[in-house]
């Protein structure tokens, strides 16, 4: 390396004898080019950032995608409709009851199908549970990005009883395909629904705990606050959704402004809330105020899952529909609020057995955009915590 | 607004490029053929005045579309000779969204770019440039995304032939 | 008492009579006919260093032990159960694999400094370490300026730690390598100054002197109670040390999320733990300081009783006038030893809760806080001290 250094040097970097009294010598060395992954342990995932740096400065940063990328929309055109449910669990891998949803609600919006009240409600426990394990994933990496080990830990310990309840209900850990086009799999076990409300009571419980040993912890407060800041004009411009958006100060959740299912229902019953940063401590739309968007928005999680257990009806948990599935012929977009952001599914029929098109718009890969105008002018460390709270998947930026 | 609306106003302001609305219909009980259309309605738009349309509809104080959502095309079969531009847009202001499809000719598949409008479509159309081999004229960065750079063929036009091999690693 | 101890007490520099080394007199004493004096010499120094690096292996791998189970318990998990009671054969069992790995040098590093930078850090760590007393009588060495002596030695593993970054000739090693320089040239001078307040309180910088100092107030004479200067002094000090030890939240030279491994990324297998060592005989020498200047040292009400009752001096002149060992005071030793040892592993216990709990402090946050409160922190602790020792001393003679 130090001959690369000495071979790209210009000619500035020299000394250079201005007259016989005085020497002038500019210090500054070429900008070292580094790339930040494509195994690194901060990048979550197999991504890449190609980092030009200034000692510590980034001057530059661009993200290289693709090492993760396994053909989903390709898949998609040459599997049949519900054989490419198990596919939607593979791209956002902390979230695949709502990739489940996305994709169901889409391949329901040509279908037209009634859905079951009980099974809705179910798919709502399910999204809402499965948010927290992801806001959870979330937030404990972050910790670990920003180099507290702990929170991580604490985080894991209770993420783990929702993905034993998720196995309790589908059998699955983590890839559930468990809601599926017209309803949910099957119904829940017996005693289950009283143990995702005993989940609710404990997870209420050990909140607190996050908040206290690392939300507002004064170094993490001093690491991740005024650091990375995404304007307002930013975040729509990107297209940024979710958690980033709201992190910005836009009071925006697909959930309530758009709604489906019955969310719109559960918001006019006042049951929860949209958390939307304030700047509390820095810069609106800095680092800290997205992860307090994802902290706050678990307990919201919480209320809606109570707010389901409390209205659950009897009844079949799946419509009525053909072994083969035949979707009819149009086109449909369906944008759900997955725990990243919007999730969209675009999927065109032409009245077949297998779609012409399944286009997935990943709110990860969405967000990340924004990484290339935000790392310049930031530290390295400030570069770990930037790409920590933009939160991605990279299984769903490369799909 | 309802998608009604937002055509009433796109035509009242005379959107640049908008040729026509598609909207879900019920089968014609009279022809056997026809099965109608299910989803979603959406405008159609020239794909050439496609930028310029989308810069109305971000611009409209009515409309304002402040997010561009979603930008991919389609294809729709081997034989057909277009592919489809699909953009999503959505106005957080009001709530609603608009689709909107364009034709691109798939032997001449070029069209100027959405970035000037919003930047959000900027990996949007680095996506579609190597999935359908589309060039995005005025495209600030055009090189491939997900796939590698030496990639031959766009994988998503369904006349898209698997290879046999990739840099000596068999594929089959 | 241990047959280490016997070795250490043997091999230690015991200031009786002519005040020369036990263990080489005694070596000339029965080798000196048969053997030239240069062997004996090297005979001598070749057992002290082995004697000191079981030591800082036994230190080390008890450390990792412990902070396995210490973040384990604070992490809600228990650690390492498997192997041996509570898992306290998992370093040893570690340190069996560390031997076995393949010793992997990346093709384009520079070999030589690549090999030399461990070896270094360790020769750095050996040679601070002979000035940690093991009891009130026994020790390496017996340093006039030990804790000076400390310092220097320490931060010489800085020398091996920027050589090992470069050395890898990759760019994240070279990033710790630098933070690590940067890092430990900004903590030097609040550690040394923060140092200097109980130095000033006991007016010598040999480690054995001050902890005797100390052994006044039935063994609660801790300078910690002697001067009102002296707590701030302490956790200036410890802030430094955490920095100086290259511990959380000031790990910036490893930080795994940031560097991937900073300047220990191309290290593997004894090469890498070596460095390993380094940290954690680093973290003990840094809290053995503490313990001895702030906290007592060998000091403590039982440490008082003991000695009351046993005697204190471990060695006695003869009735022939030759050395001889006073075994009823070896009880007395053995307590002041222990008590060192307590302090020091709460010193080191401290150190694995904070690095547990905190996130990682930005680079230009730990320059920050090294240059703009540290130092001036600690120049005015110094300055405060140095007044009231002299006001005590114009008021009371």
């Amino acid at each position: 390396m130090a001959n690369e250094v000495t071979k790209t040097m210009p000619p500035s970097t020299r000394l250079r004898r201005t007259d016989a009294s005085e020497v002038t010598v500019d210090i500054r060395t070429p900008d070292l080019e580094i790339n930040f992954g494509p195994q690194h342990p901060a990048t979550h995932g197999v991504m890449r950032v190609l980092m030009r740096t200034d000692g510590e400065l980034v001057t530059g940063a661009q993200p290289h995608l693709g090492y993760l990328h396994r053909c989903a929309e390709k898949i998609g055109e040459n599997v049949e409709w519900l054989q490419y449910l198990p596919y939607t669990d593979r791209y956002d891998y902390l979230a695949s009851m709502n990739n489940n949803l996305g994709y169901s609600l889409a391949v329901e919006a040509l279908l037209g199908v009634e859905i079951p009240r009980r099974a809705t409600l179910i798919r709502i426990i399910c999204a809402e549970l499965n948010r927290i394990g992801s806001h959870l994933v979330a937030f404990g990496t972050y910790g670990l990005d920003i180099g507290a080990f702990t929170p991580f830990l604490y985080c894991f310990r209770e993420r783990e009883w929702m993905m034993s309840l998720f196995e309790k209900i589908c059998g699955a850990r983590l890839t559930y395909s468990y809601i599926r086009i017209g309803g949910v799999f099957n119904d829940a076990p017996p005693g289950w629904f009283e143990e995702v409300a005993r989940f609710c009571d404990v997870f209420e419980q050990k909140w607190p705990e996050y908040v206290d040993l690392l939300l507002v912890n004064q170094i993490y407060v001093k690491r991740t606050a005024n650091v990375g800041v995404i304007s307002r004009e930013m975040a729509l411009d990107f297209g940024l959704s979710g958690t980033m958006v709201r992190g910005s100060g836009i009071d925006w959740d697909l959930r309530r402004d758009m709604p489906y299912m019955c969310y719109g229902e559960i918001w006019r019953d006042g049951a929860y809330k949209i958390p939307v940063a304030k700047g509390e401590m820095g810069t609106l739309g800095d680092c800290w105020d997205r992860s307090w968007v994802r902290v706050m928005e678990m307990m919201e999680s919480i209320k809606i899952v109570r707010w389901c257990l409390d209205h659950m009806v009897d009844g079949p948990v799946i419509g009525e529909l053909p072994k083969t599935l035949k979707v009819p012929a149009g086109e449909a977009y369906v944008g759900i609020e997955n725990p990243r952001g919007e999730l969209g599914h675009y999927v065109v029929s032409d009245g077949g057995k297998v779609s012409v098109r399944t286009r997935v718009r990943g709110p990860s890969f969405c967000n990340l955009a924004v990484l290339e105008d935000i790392l310049p002018g930031s530290l390295v460390g400030d570069a770990v915590a930037i790409i920590g709270s933009t939160d991605i998947v990279v299984g769903e930026t490369d799909r | 607004m309802d998608f009604q609306g937002i055509l009433d106003r796109l035509v009242a302001i005379r959107a640049p490029g908008l040729v026509k609305s598609d909207e879900p219909r019920k089968a014609d009980p009279k022809d056997k053929k026809d099965k109608g259309r299910a989803g979603d309605p959406f405008v159609i738009v020239e794909a050439r005045e496609l930028a310029e349309f989308v810069r109305a509809c971000r611009d409209d104080d009515r409309l304002h579309f402040e997010q561009l959502v979603d930008l991919t095309a389609t294809d729709p079969s081997k034989d057909a000779a277009e592919l489809w531009i699909n953009v999503q847009l959505l106005s957080l202001k009001f709530r609603h969204r608009l689709a909107i499809k364009a034709f691109l000719p798939k032997n001449a598949a070029s069209m100027p770019s959405l970035v000037p409008v919003y930047r959000a479509s900027q990996w949007h159309e680095r996506e579609c440039g190597e999935m359908f081999g589309i060039r995005f004229e005025g495209h600030p960065d055009p090189r491939n995304i997900l796939l590698p750079d030496d990639w031959a063929g766009y994988p998503l036009r369904k006349d898209y032939e698997f290879p046999k091999e990739y840099h000596g690693i068999s594929c089959e | 008492m241990t047959p280490a101890l016997l070795l250490a007490q043997e091999a230690a520099a015991v200031e009786v009579g002519s005040g020369s080394n036990a263990f080489l007199e005694g070596l000339v004493a029965t080798l000196g006919e048969y053997l030239p004096m240069w062997a004996l010499w090297l005979g001598a120094a070749v057992t002290g260093v082995a004697i000191v690096m079981g030591l800082i292996s036994l230190i080390a791998m008890f450390s990792v032990w412990l902070e396995r189970k210490v973040a384990g318990h604070i992490q809600c998990r228990y650690g390492p159960m498997y192997v041996g009671w509570h898992g306290w054969l998992q370093s040893i069992a570690d340190g069996v694999k560390l031997l076995l790995k393949e010793d992997m040098i990346p093709r384009d590093a520079d070999r030589v400094l690549f090999m030399l930078a461990p070896a270094l850090v360790l020769a750095a760590i050996v040679a601070a370490m002979t000035a940690y007393p093991l009891a009130p009588g026994v020790f390496f060495a017996d340093i006039d300026l030990g804790v000076f002596f400390v310092l220097a030695m320490s931060s010489m593993t800085t020398i091996g730690v920027v050589m090992a970054g470069w050395a890898s000739n990759s760019k994240w090693t070279v990033f710790g390598a630098m933070r690590e320089a940067a890092q430990v040239v900004a903590y030097e001078i609040p550690l040394g100054v923060a140092l200097l307040v109980p130095v000033m309180v006991a007016g010598t910088l040999n480690l054995r002197e001050a902890s005797e100092l100390q052994s006044d107030w039935y063994g609660m004479g801790w300078f910690m109670f002697k001067n009102p200067f002296m707590l701030p002094a302490f956790v200036l000090y410890f802030i430094a040390a955490l920095a100086e030890t290259k511990r959380a939240p000031f790990d910036l030279p490893e930080a795994e999320s940031e560097l991937v491994a900073g300047f220990l990324t191309e290290y593997s297998g004894i090469r890498w733990s070596f460095f390993f060592m380094e940290e954690y005989a680093a973290m003990f020498l840094m809290s053995a300081l503490a313990a001895v200047f702030f906290l007592g040292g060998f000091e403590s009400p039982l440490t008082w009783a003991a000695g009351e009752f046993f005697g204190r001096e471990l060695f006695v002149a003869g009735a022939n006038g030759a050395t001889e060992l006073n075994l009823q005071a070896i009880p007395y030793h053995a307590v002041a030893g222990l008590t060192l040892l307590l302090k020091t592993f709460a010193g080191i216990f401290l150190m694995m809760w904070l690095r547990w709990t905190l996130p990682r402090v930005r680079v230009d946050q730990v320059m920050t806080m090294g240059y703009k409160y540290l130092t001036p922190l600690a120049l005015v602790c110094a300055l405060g001290a140095a007044l009231w020792e002299a006001g005590k001393q114009a008021l009371l003679g």
